[in-house]
């Protein structure tokens, strides 16, 4: 897993997962369980699918838009 | 949709002022790592999680976390503990959101949810975690990762989720 795109390609694990998310939030923002679930299946797909050494698999998510769904959920669990 | 790419360097300088600011402090790999194929589907692999999170079990002996060099050691994390057994001494990362849920780094209950519907075959006894702040390069790749490796092979892990913080 990784927040920091050229830490990843300086590095050159081979099989990476990107998340252009803050760092110390991997698997994203708290309570948002489906988000968290999403991304490790999404890892483990990688590991299914990569295909050369230092593929990196770039997740369609936003820091900002998961951010605002984690604030709802907070907001419906009663959470401040 | 999600896409797979091999792209280059955004900062390709920003390395070499690491380097001659903190001098060896960075590991250098000049080639990929050949891939290591999967054996067997993911819903009947053993899988383990290696953070570098500073997660720990209450009670055990907390990560140096202001040694000048780093802490070479690691922690077990037995697979089947909950959220609130664990805490977390690291201060090189923002820890607010791990704080309200451990889950955002350590994802231990998200983890036991997937191997208990079967989508993963299975996780190790333990997981592994350790502090991210190390600047002896040779030490953390020699002692802590070998050790961290050995450790995973003897708990019969099949497939290892890697993550920084």
């Amino acid at each position: 897993m990784s927040v920091a795109l050229d830490v990843t390609e300086y590095i050159k694990p081979p099989r990476s997962v990107f998340v252009p998310f803050m760092m110390g939030h991997h698997f994203g923002v708290p309570f948002h369980k489906e988000l968290q679930r999403s991304i490790i299946l999404e890892a483990l797909e990688h590991l299914e699918d990569a295909k050369n050494s230092g593929e990196i698999r770039t997740l369609p998510y936003k820091w900002a838009k998961v951010r605002k769904e984690g604030n709802a959920i907070k907001k419906k669990l009663g959470l401040k | 949709m999600t896409e797979t790419f091999k792209s280059k360097q955004l900062r390709s300088g920003l390395w070499n002022t690491v380097n001659e600011r903190y001098p060896g402090s960075m590991i250098t790999k000049d080639s990929y790592v050949p891939l290591a194929n999967i054996t067997k589907p993911i819903s009947e692999s053993r899988l383990t999680f290696v953070s570098t999170a500073g997660v720990q079990p209450k009670g055990t002996m907390p990560f140096d976390t202001v040694h000048p060099v780093g802490d070479y050691t690691y922690r077990k994390v037995p697979s089947h503990l909950k959220q609130e057994d664990l805490e977390i001494h690291q201060l090189k990362y923002p820890t607010f959101g791990a704080n309200e849920d451990i889950n955002v780094i350590f994802p231990i209950k998200r983890l036991q949810e997937l191997a208990d519907e079967g989508v993963i075959g299975g996780l190790t006894d333990h997981f592994f975690s350790f502090i991210g702040y190390n600047m002896d390069p040779t030490l953390l790749e020699e002692t802590l990762a070998e050790n961290i490796a050995d450790a995973v092979v003897k708990d019969h892990a099949d497939i290892a989720l890697l993550s920084p913080a």
